[in-house]
């Protein structure tokens, strides 16, 4: 698993989350309030991509990734740590 | 066998006038397409002449009224639960104890931890009469909030602009006893969650700060952990069959909704079919004021309490699940039973109604109220309040039963009744 193959998922939960942009051409250097996902939203496709993961830490320190690829090098570094 | 404890009496008081929160978002212009997953419909706004103590007595008079003086007489300790203080020394409570005419022989603070404020203090009341140091004694808990954040200045509305649609005012007021009417706590039966986060605060006496993506993700965890720890102490313990209802804090309904969905998934992996029934049936009634009032800070568990308790189909005791949490953060899950006897009690507050009769600002008025300039400020020393700031909201004919402020002489302020 590496971050590429990380923020393929996001951009996966995205989609599934925000039907509105099920059609949306998305990259790793997107940020998801710029796409329009609000902060419920977002909370939820972080969530859903952790399940995915297997990772199990609070939720609090996955804050402060400012587009979709951080937050996959942020949810790596978690993974692997 | 612990003796019982809980709420005997309880109301909540939404203020004198509301804002139609979609009309504001119109009016800003902000971009929500997914308007209707937020929950949100009115919040109350605060008039210049209403202040935590005017929305605490407000909230308080109807349930010191309904009991005799003998009742009244051992009302031996008043909490107030607050982030919107008036004063670093004296607290609330204070004026609570005059507006109220309780007796002398009473404890009398304040206490603070953010929207966990009104759990912390209930807690604190429960214990008071759990450890039978005066055995019969009342606790009166109040939670006030309200939320005047734009004051300072155009740069102030933009930092508040994330939380402005759901920030709201409120008071929520609990006579705590052994003879627990509303809501029989399940004494014991309580889980906490706690780390430190800057996640949303009130730096200063009239601005708020925060990181809406970290006080949802402080809310989240918290969520969990408390539902675990609550879990970890009561044998048997099922989120699902457990609680008939549960209330959360409700900072606007669809970071209620965003919870559950969390709990439901993490502990049943449950489908997004169910989930969305689940949360229909046994939390939908919980937002039947929160929609209305706003964000009440320390007092939103309990205004879903009563929410739910108002609206839902009673015919036995039922167990309800409340979970409470405050940034910074502190947060609880616990637990109660409610029962026919305790909803007709509620009832007769009239909340529904009280809410009803508010007046409805237009957002020239509400923009009008934010500029601040008729607003008695924190450290004010010398203040006359004036009337007919906004004409329609003033009542026309008051029954003497609502409490206003008046004016502000030499920092001491002076309230009466309308």
């Amino acid at each position: 698993m590496d971050s590429t193959q990380i923020a393929e998922m996001i951009i996966a939960e995205i989609r599934e989350t925000v039907p509105e942009l099920a059609g949306e051409t998305m990259t790793a250097a997107d940020s998801m309030a710029e796409l329009g996902v609000d902060s419920i939203e977002r909370s939820e496709i972080i969530l859903a991509t952790m399940e995915k993961l297997n990772l199990k830490i609070p939720m609090v320190q996955l804050h402060g990734p400012k587009n979709i690829g951080e937050l996959a090098d942020l949810l790596l570094s978690k993974s692997a740590g | 066998m612990r003796g019982s404890v809980g709420i005997e009496a309880m109301n909540v008081f939404g203020g004198m006038a509301y804002l139609d929160v979609r009309e504001l978002c119109d009016h800003r212009g902000l971009d929500m397409p997914r308007f209707e997953n937020l929950l949100m419909q009115e919040k109350t706004v605060a008039l210049p002449y209403e202040d935590p103590v005017t929305f605490a007595v407000n909230a308080a008079k109807p349930v010191v009224d309904a009991l005799s003086a003998e009742e009244r007489a051992r009302i031996e300790m008043v909490i107030t639960c607050t982030e919107s203080g008036i004063d670093f020394g004296k607290s609330l409570s204070t004026f609570l104890h005059r507006y109220l005419e309780l007796p002398s022989n009473c404890r009398l603070f304040e206490i603070k931890q953010a929207c966990y404020s009104g759990t912390a203090g209930l807690q604190m009341a429960v214990n008071f009469v759990l450890s039978q140091t005066s055995p019969g004694a009342k606790a009166l808990v109040v939670t006030t909030d309200i939320s005047r954040f734009a004051l300072a200045d155009a740069a102030a509305v933009q930092e508040w602009a994330y939380s402005e649609p759901s920030s709201g005012a409120g008071a929520a007021a609990m006579l705590i006893s052994d003879t627990p009417h509303v809501l029989a706590l399940d004494a014991g039966a309580y889980g906490n969650h706690a780390f430190e986060v800057m996640d949303t605060c009130r730096p200063g006496p009239d601005t708020e700060a925060g990181d809406a993506d970290l006080s949802l993700m402080a809310y989240l965890d918290c969520c969990a952990g408390a539902y675990e720890d609550y879990a970890r102490r009561v044998e048997g313990a099922d989120f699902r069959e457990t609680f008939s209802w549960l209330c959360f804090h409700t900072p606007f309904g669809g970071m209620v909704k965003g919870a559950h969905r969390h709990l439901m998934r993490k502990l049943y992996k449950a489908k997004p079919a169910e989930i969305a029934e689940d949360f229909e049936t046994r939390l939908g009634p919980s937002l039947a004021y929160g929609k209305r009032v706003g964000n009440t800070a320390g007092g939103s568990v309990f205004v879903a309490l009563a929410g739910t308790i108002d609206t839902v189909e009673l015919s036995e005791p039922r167990r309800i699940g409340l979970f409470s949490y405050g940034s910074g953060c502190c947060s609880e899950f616990y637990s109660g039973v409610i029962s026919p006897d305790g909803k007709a009690k509620l009832q007769a507050m009239g909340i529904s109604k009280a809410l009803d009769e508010r007046y409805r600002l237009s957002i020239a008025e509400y923009e009008k109220l934010l500029t601040g300039e008729a607003v008695v400020r924190f450290g004010t020393k010398n203040a006359e309040l004036d009337r007919q700031i906004i004409p329609g909201a003033w009542p026309s004919e008051g029954k003497g039963d609502r409490l206003v402020l008046d004016s502000v002489v030499d920092y001491h302020r002076n309230y009466s009744w309308i």
